[in-house]
């Protein structure tokens, strides 16, 4: 019913499918409704348009203030000075809002601006930091020390080179997987499906004691690609839905042509449904890689030797209660979150749209 | 001698065929070479392999013996032999799926022989075969990483909850580990004071978390995006971007660094409260020192974190509600409140209702935000034995109990409870997918 209001002409053609007879008078029933409404609306905004017109009265609710509306007002004394009481209304509502959100503001950017200043301060502990951010002085020397004592860059190399693994095989694996899920029909597709659902809720890391001793057995510990494949798995069972439903609004037509043109699965795939289901493998290729970045457990436990430790360790070895660096932190750690703050100000327009299309399909 | 009837009374004896020895009836009835082939060639190297299945699981019924002459790297390894036989009973599920495949597959040439006359021509074959063979290398490593890395992990967890694997007397190689049914359980649920008080005061807890941090996060997130909204200011778009800031910091760095801002001591918020003069050196507020204050602290800073989140999420429904539903409702003369009352709310909560459900899921699982910021503490009077600190979760529990106390068989215990917690939210999510209104599954 969340897609009905949106592309009304989806669910009228589900009813010759599968519906029983009673549903189908119902659903004729809420369709002469619906047909009903709109025409009642359409009546009521033309009659409103016909009294916004004919008495200015009635458009001092718009708070707009549209320019029209506002020369047809000046016309009439006592009505603009109701009007004036309305504004100065809306005005000092509009600043108690303006008020509100800035200090909702204040409260979301102090441990950021914080952060940031201590970065930047001298000394190493958060007790030896000013209270008032950039109000200790101004280094650079913490930066300098990341890239000369610690292996920052390291861990860095390391991260991206899971990260990008990760984010490679999961839109691999999982996008084909996801096509076979919508075009094919085969034994046991319902209850691997089935599966796949079940299994995505669980948090990867309550088999991580069976998992180390798999990577064990496969020579896998201490090594990067082994973490690949650990977040390759934990990827999987949800991402895999979430392509697959996607890729079933895809119309089978193209698959058809193709296949009549005479081309193979693999190329209908590489070549007709992948260019089609960019926005999904995008999103899902973003996700994917953003994930392994702050993943701290597995890294903890299958990582042990120094020159594969990840940014997550590394970062968190800082401010562990042994070594009490937190402005050596800041500065690693504002190195990271650069990239994925300018990232998620630039999309976020996308990133509305997208976690409300997440919420509907599902 | 290997022919059948077109009448259908051969039935009997291909199914017996196919059931005798995998392929057979694809090699001797149906004339399908490459595919009984194949088919005999799998049930050979399995056979081939039995005595090594049944020594693996044999082992994985005993866990292996003591055996205190030998050195340690010629002991029996309980677990690995545990993770093995799970492994090969997962290939033996694989080998009888595709028995079942191979059988149905005999069944439904004979079918079609019936029907037609004749045989499926070599070509027609070939070409089953090599349309076929696109989803099954397809589907292939899925079913692979699925399986070793998703499956039997699980499995196992499960399995270990029966066992008494745990530190000091029970750690492989030096030690072997034991079935001990469902002794683990019972100490945990009512069997020892300490255990079972740790229990109940972590399930609540979790609980409670679950729930407050699932909805400050949607509220908070929603009053925001609806002030936005209602009021169209112009700098809109830049409090949004402010806003989101939390949102795309990883929880690593932003936990850590609340976590060092609200140090009890030397925290800049403590420090910044004294220099305003509200309070003294001596009355500083323990925020995360607490039991009970730490806990509000963990919702209140999750709250931050999280309803940047919601607010999107909850922008991008409302634009999704049509603009005449919210024109029609003004025209009636509803005020403000109402449409939101009315119109903007029950929409919301209906399209973002399976994420709340997914997010209070998340919530129970919510390791980063509570062990980043807490790291589980303050210690209360039971956490030298059990691990279990003031503000621990069920997850972070188990990360305590796994890595620091080497109680493997109580941590999977509690795996095994958040499986049965869980799985309901995931059959309510699955009964609301496309494909299962559909009617697909």
């Amino acid at each position: 019913m969340a897609n009905s209001e949106k592309k009304p002409e989806a669910p009228d053609k589900i009813p010759e499918t599968k519906m029983s007879e009673s549903e189908k008078i119902k659903f004729a029933e809420e369709r002469a409704d619906r047909v009903e409404r709109a025409t009642r609306m359409a009546e009521e905004r033309a009659r409103a348009a016909k009294r916004k017109a004919g008495s200015p009265e009635s458009a001092t609710s718009d708070d707009s203030g549209k320019t029209s509306d506002e020369s047809a007002i000046a016309k009439e004394k006592t009505l603009s000075h109701y009007n004036a009481i309305q504004r100065f209304r809306t005005r000092t509502y509009k600043v108690f809002i303006v008020i509100f959100l800035s200090l909702i503001s204040l409260v979301v950017l102090y441990p950021l601006i914080y952060a940031v200043s201590a970065a930047f301060s001298p000394g190493r502990s958060i007790s030896a930091t000013s209270i008032i951010p950039f109000g200790g002085g101004f280094t650079a020397k913490h930066f300098e020390r990341l890239f000369t004592e610690t292996n920052y860059l390291i861990w860095f190399k390391n991260t991206l080179i899971i990260a990008a693994g990760t984010s490679l095989s999961t839109v691999l694996v999982c996008s084909l997987s996801a096509y076979v899920f919508s075009r094919f029909r085969f034994v046991f597709k319902k209850s691997m499906m089935l599966a796949l659902l079940i299994l995505q809720i669980f948090p990867s890391f309550i088999g991580m004691i069976a998992i180390y001793v798999i990577l064990l057995r496969i020579g896998g510990l201490d090594s990067l690609w082994g973490m690949v494949l650990i977040y390759l798995a934990g990827n999987i069972p949800y991402n895999t839905w979430l392509v697959k439903s996607y890729m079933d609004s895809i119309p089978r037509a193209y698959d058809e042509a193709a296949r009549i043109d005479g081309a193979s699965s693999a190329r209908t795939f590489f070549s007709i449904i992948l260019p089609q289901a960019k926005p999904i493998i995008t999103f899902l290729a973003i996700v994917s890689f953003t994930g392994p970045w702050m993943e701290f457990i597995f890294a903890k436990l299958i990582l042990r030797s120094n020159e594969n430790q990840t940014l997550a360790l590394g970062l968190f070895s800082f401010v562990t209660d042994r070594k009490n660096e937190f402005t050596l932190f800041c500065a690693g750690a504002i190195i990271v979150a650069i990239p994925f703050v300018v990232f998620f100000v630039i999309t976020q327009k996308v990133l509305v749209s997208s976690l409300a299309g997440a919420g509907v399909k599902e | 001698m290997f022919t059948m009837n077109r009448d259908g009374s051969s039935r009997k004896k291909i199914f017996l065929a196919s059931l005798l020895f995998m392929g057979l009836a694809h090699l001797t009835f149906l004339k399908q070479y490459v595919k009984g082939a194949i088919f005999a060639l799998i049930e050979i190297v399995v056979l081939l392999m039995s005595p090594h299945i049944v020594r693996t699981i044999v082992g994985m019924i005993t866990l292996g013996d003591p055996k205190p002459g030998l050195t340690v790297f010629e002991k029996d390894h309980s677990m690995f032999m545990l993770i093995d036989g799970i492994i090969i009973v997962a290939v033996l599920f694989v080998f009888i799926s595709l028995y079942a495949i191979s059988v149905r597959g005999a069944m439904s040439t004979y079918k079609d022989y019936c029907a037609l006359g004749q045989l499926p021509s070599n070509r027609r074959i070939l070409t089953e075969l090599s349309t076929k063979a696109f989803p099954v290398t397809a589907l292939s490593p899925l079913v692979v990483l699925i399986l070793f890395f998703v499956v039997v992990p699980l499995v196992f967890s499960a399995c270990v909850a029966f066992t008494n694997y745990s530190s000091p007397a029970h750690i492989p190689p030096n030690n072997t580990v034991d079935w001990v049914g469902f002794d683990n359980f019972k100490t945990l649920f009512g069997g020892n004071e300490t255990w079972t008080g740790a229990l109940g005061r972590v399930a609540a807890w979790t609980l409670v978390w679950a729930t407050a941090a699932t909805v400050t996060c949607y509220a908070g997130g929603m009053l925001m995006a609806v002030i936005m909204h209602e009021t169209k200011l112009k700098i809109s778009p830049f409090f949004r971007t402010i806003f989101i800031l939390p949102y795309a910091v990883p929880a690593v760095v932003s936990m850590l660094v609340w976590q060092n801002l609200l140090n009890g001591s030397f925290g800049t918020i403590n420090r910044t409260l004294i220099e305003l003069g509200w309070m003294t050196q001596a009355t500083t507020i323990p925020w995360l020192s607490d039991a009970t204050l730490a806990k509000f602290t963990c919702v209140l800073i999750n709250l931050w974190a999280g309803f940047p989140y919601f607010m999107l999420l909850t922008m991008g429904s409302m634009t999704a509600i049509s603009k005449e539903t919210f024109e029609a409702a003004r025209i009636d003369g509803a005020s403000r409140f109402q449409v939101f009352k009315s119109i903007t709310l029950p929409s919301v909560i209906y399209q973002t209702m399976p994420l709340i459900i997914m997010s209070f899921t998340h919530n129970i699982n919510n390791f980063g935000a509570i062990f980043f910021l807490t790291g589980g503490n303050p210690v209360v009077a039971d956490s030298t034995t059990t691990s279990a600190k003031g503000t621990d979760i069920v997850v972070t529990w188990i990360y305590n109990l796994t890595l620091n106390l080497q109680k493997y068989h109580y941590a999977a215990v509690l795996a095994v409870c958040i499986f049965v917690v869980l799985a309901p939210f995931a059959i309510f999510n699955f009964r609301r997918t496309k494909s299962y209104k559909e009617g697909e599954l």
